[in-house]
């Protein structure tokens, strides 16, 4: 009964009907309380978003994988310090962290939310070494400010992980999709496995076995086979410390990681492929609680959903319940693709097994001894490249029949993939993210127009995509290029008019050039596409922002913040409208709190600077312009603001060092040039001044407040009439009100003098 | 202020009121900032009534002529425009038909500084502040009184459902002589 309960849940799983998946998992649990029923159960919670549900039944469990799902109910639930002991006991300083490069990551996001860098940043790293193929770590440390370079994270090495991880797993590459034949082997296992269980039972060993990810896998049915290590396998479990329990969640499955046993034999074994791929996907899910479900959501979801149910299962196996076993089997195969056992072709080369992405759910990836052997012997061997080309359901169909053991193929997305061809594919997924990881690495250091060459190199149909489009359209919001950045950014709400990624940026560039047709109307799309996502209502608060609206922009992005209350942009952006209402207060704390959540929102550090700039407070502005300008090197607006403020303190000789580097940062800025002239009035050389201000009219002919600048200094100067004549130029481009009283009363006080002369002569 | 005298006689008469409010974009609402008191008033209709964005409560005085609303600021500010909405059809004769607009420090300094008559108002009527040169575009004071100094077929107590003050916006880049007017320097004058 409880194999077919098993079954039924995860298929409910698989095909999204929660509800039935979680009414038939309460049942299985009630009739069958075990700790992996226990995690099955909190991974149909998790799916269904009931994060608090799964709180409370996994509350206290100890077992890695449990402790793993505990760590994600936490964190979606913002409770980061249970989240944290969870991962890593404070008691136990050496343990290990559940799932591995999984692990590692979620690690890594609790502590850069609790504002520890450097933890972050460590975990981050060996989450990536684990998983090389785990970009959202990658990503996390390039916002953090501390990736390496992505060749040396995607690099050669980092494909050879993962071919030992496809090894020894036949763990499917990371990230990738399910194909359908995933399901097809799925079945066919089912059928198939049954022979293989008996085997996987023995494989199981481990605790260290880390498993094919899957965080749902039950860590339990690892820990609890624990026995024989077949072929000297098993020890080699140990190997697998690094990722951590995940292993033990392959438990159930066969003697999950392959690369634990194939390492003593194998020379390739590196402990990080196998736990990288699985973690990877699950990391995915796991990640940004609310943003990542919504853009990778479904993927993720299958693949989770796929795990998961191979983590029950293979606890089931464990417990001796072949039937259930063989589901479990099935089910955590079919997820990653990762039907290894049933995959393995018997002959070594699988020409046509092509290297698919496999979507690496929490995969198991579970090798029956006798595919371990095959493969480890196989493997080393096969060091040619198969050029197979792909073989998709044809060769699953003859996997799940021939159980085919000996094959040096690996099983990747149901595809049977030779070693060789994993290495090949493994390279080609890296080199993409080489080129992907470079150019973010680039933008968040701000070096833009490098950044935009990186992903020129991409070819066309991955450049079409609207992560990359909005990221070209960051870069050239960064360079103060809006016009380009508009068409990048059009271009990829063509491409994906459903995606919000970015989004917050366009609306900022549409302010920026004063677009409020273009602006209120990408508001009413994003708003009808998704209520509850905070970019949509950060572009509705920068339209009201452009109409002047401040009261309402500032309730509007107020609602933003609270959405989702890590969203630096938003609190930002709250932060300049406090600003504009001159709520200096509430503008300092918004800047801060954006600050605590991202320290190198250099926005937020401009906004403060600017801040204090008008409470003339022009040490503290001068350290947070300092700041903006580290993160951000090559903003030109902001080295002119330094000027002003290092002229405000009488370092007017730094102070005019800085706009000659802005303007040459920037030709386009006119306003280094203007600040410039401004500070050689103040220091009373006319005629520096004068100059600069006559190269400024050719850049800004219409400016009125250029020609008043010059009218005023003309008039310093005593010469009259050519101050009358800028005077009167700028009066003609319509200056603001105030600007025409002052310029009206400086006419009015260059007369003065002759009227004088003249009633004098009169009276 | 110089020609005062001569200015209140060309001053005028106001007739009509717009339905809508329309202010220039480089004017924008100060009221808030400032503490509103009115000389006296009727349970339920004070000065709250004002202030609160809803033409349907209005203020209603209690007391002798003239009727005072003072606006007080902590700090001297650059006033241009004060809006009133009054409307003849609803309020009869609690509508003020003589409004004086007196400026200065406090209480005790108080100079008038406009009159104007209200013939059937209906609707928000435009006060502006400005006097002809232009350098009196502004008045820069701490303290604002509307005092309606009559009412139309001369009732005791008058009814004002808003007033609104404007004054000019603050250069959005500080410590600069003069704001940016073109496009190429508005786009880059600040980081968002």
């Amino acid at each position: 009964m409880e194999a077919i309960l098993t079954d039924c849940v995860q298929n409910s799983l698989r095909h999204f009907m929660f509800k039935n998946a979680i009414f038939l998992c309460e049942r299985l649990c009630a009739e069958f309380p075990s700790e992996v029923n226990l995690q099955l159960l909190a991974a149909c919670y998790l799916q269904n978003n009931q994060a608090y549900s799964a709180y409370h039944i996994l509350k206290g469990t100890q077992t890695a994988q449990s402790r793993y799902l505990f760590a994600i109910s936490c964190f979606q639930m913002d409770l980061l310090n249970e989240a944290e002991t969870a991962l890593c006991p404070a008691n136990e300083a050496g343990g290990e962290i559940p799932n591995g490069a999984a692990g590692h990551y979620l690690l890594g996001l609790i502590y850069r939310y609790t504002d520890r860098k450097k933890s972050a940043i460590h975990h981050f790293r060996l989450a990536l070494s684990i998983n090389p193929l785990l970009w959202a770590a990658y990503e996390e440390l390039c916002v953090l400010g501390a990736a390496k370079e992505a060749t040396v994270v995607f690099s050669e090495a980092a494909a050879l992980c993962i071919q030992n991880q496809y090894l020894h797993h036949g763990l499917p590459s990371p990230n990738l999709h399910m194909s359908s034949e995933d399901y097809n082997l799925v079945s066919s296992r089912n059928f198939g496995s049954e022979d293989v269980s008996p085997r996987k039972l023995k494989h199981t060993q481990g605790n260290n076995l880390r498993g094919i990810p899957g965080n749902h896998h039950g860590a339990v049915v690892l820990s609890g086979a624990a026995s024989q290590p077949q072929n000297g396998g098993p020890s080699n479990m140990s190997f697998y410390n690094t990722p951590s329990p995940m292993a033990s969640q392959l438990s159930g499955v066969a003697p999950p990681p392959l690369c634990r046993n194939m390492q003593p034999n194998g020379s390739n074994l590196n402990t990080v492929n196998t736990d990288g791929s699985p973690r990877s996907i699950v990391n995915s899910t796991i990640q940004a609680p609310r943003r990542k479900f919504v853009d990778e959501g479904k993927l993720r979801k299958i693949s989770g959903r796929l795990f998961s149910d191979s983590g029950p299962r293979r606890s089931t196996r464990l417990t001796g319940d072949t039937g259930a076993n063989t589901n479990a089997n099935t089910a955590a195969v079919a997820g990653n693709g990762t039907n290894n056992s049933s995959k393995y072709l018997g002959s070594s080369k699988l020409s046509s097994v092509a290297p698919r992405t496999v979507t690496v759910r929490k995969g198991q990836s579970w090798v029956n001894e006798n595919i371990e052997e095959g493969i480890r012997n196989e493997a080393f061997d096969d060091s040619c490249a198969n050029v197979a080309s792909t073989t998709s359901s044809s060769f699953s169909s003859d996997n799940v029949r021939s159980l085919d053991h000996d094959g040096a193929t690996v099983l990747v997305g149901g595809v049977v993939v030779s070693g060789a061809k994993a290495v090949s594919g493994a390279s080609e997924v890296l080199c993409l993210l080489r080129t992907l990881g470079e150019g973010y690495r680039l933008s968040c250091l701000y070096r833009c127009q490098d950044a935009l060459d990186a992903y020129l190199r991409l070819p066309h149909r991955h450049y079409n995509t609207s992560w990359v489009l909005s990221q070209v359209g960051k870069a050239h919001f960064e360079l103060v290029d809006y016009l380009e950045a508009d068409l990048a950014f059009s271009l990829a709400r063509q491409v994906s008019p459903y995606s919000l990624e970015g989004m917050d940026i366009y609306s900022t560039v549409l302010y920026h050039l004063k677009e409020d047709m273009k602006l209120s109307y990408l508001t009413q799309e994003l708003i009808s596409t998704d209520r509850l996502a905070p970019q949509s209502w950060c572009a509705m608060g920068n339209c009201y922002s452009l109409q002047k609206d401040h009261e309402t922009a500032l309730k509007i992005f107020h609602r933003a913040v609270r959405l989702n209350s890590r969203f630096a942009y938003a609190h930002t952006l709250s932060g300049h409208e406090y600003v504009a209402l001159e709520d200096f207060e509430n503008g300092i704390k918004s800047y801060q709190n954006a600050l605590r959540i991202d320290s190198r929102h250099y926005n937020a550090w401009y906004g403060l600077g600017m801040i204090f700039f008008r409470q003339e407070r022009f040490e503290f502005s001068e350290h947070h312009f300092g700041m903006a300008l580290q993160i951000n090197p090559c903003s030109s607006v902001i080295m002119s603001y330094l000027g002003t403020t290092l002229h405000a303190l009488k370092k007017s000789e730094d102070a005019i060092k800085i706009m000659d580097r802005a303007i040459l940062a920037d030709r386009k800025n006119p306003l280094p040039m203007y600040q410039k002239a401004n500070i050689l009035m103040s220091l009373e050389k006319f005629d520096d001044a004068l100059e600069v201000l006559e190269e400024l009219k050719e850049y800004a002919p219409r400016e009125s407040s250029v020609y008043a600048l010059m009218g005023k200094i003309y008039k310093r100067r005593n010469m009259h009439e050519k101050a009358m004549l800028h005077f009167g130029i700028a009066l003609d481009l319509k200056p603001s009100a105030t600007d025409v009283a002052t310029i009206k009363a400086a006419i009015e006080k260059l007369h003065v003098p002759d009227e004088l002369e003249d009633n004098l002569s009169t009276e | 202020m110089a020609t005062e005298s001569s200015e209140s006689e060309e001053e005028g008469k106001i007739t009509g009121g717009n339905q809508h409010l329309i202010v220039e974009d480089d004017l924008r609402e100060m009221g808030k900032k400032a503490a509103w008191s009115v000389s006296s008033c009727k349970t339920g209709n004070g000065v709250s009534s004002l202030r609160d964005d809803n033409l349907e409560t209005y203020w209603q005085s209690d007391g002798a002529q003239p009727h005072l609303v003072n606006i007080q600021f902590q700090k001297k500010v650059k006033l241009q425009l004060v809006v009133l909405y009054v409307d003849f059809k609803l309020d009869e004769s609690y509508t003020p038909s003589k409004i004086s607009i007196r400026a200065g420090d406090g209480f005790h300094n108080l100079k008038e500084i406009k009159t104007v008559e209200l013939v059937k108002p209906t609707g928000w009527v435009y006060l502006s502040l400005s006097g002809n040169d232009p350098r009196e575009t502004f008045v820069n004071t701490f303290m604002l009184q509307i005092a309606v100094l009559s009412n139309h077929l001369n009732g005791r107590d008058t009814h004002v459902r808003q007033i609104k003050v404007y004054g000019p916006r603050p250069n959005p880049i500080p410590h600069q002589p003069f704001q940016f007017t073109s496009r190429e320097f508005i786009t880059y004058s600040t980081v968002r």
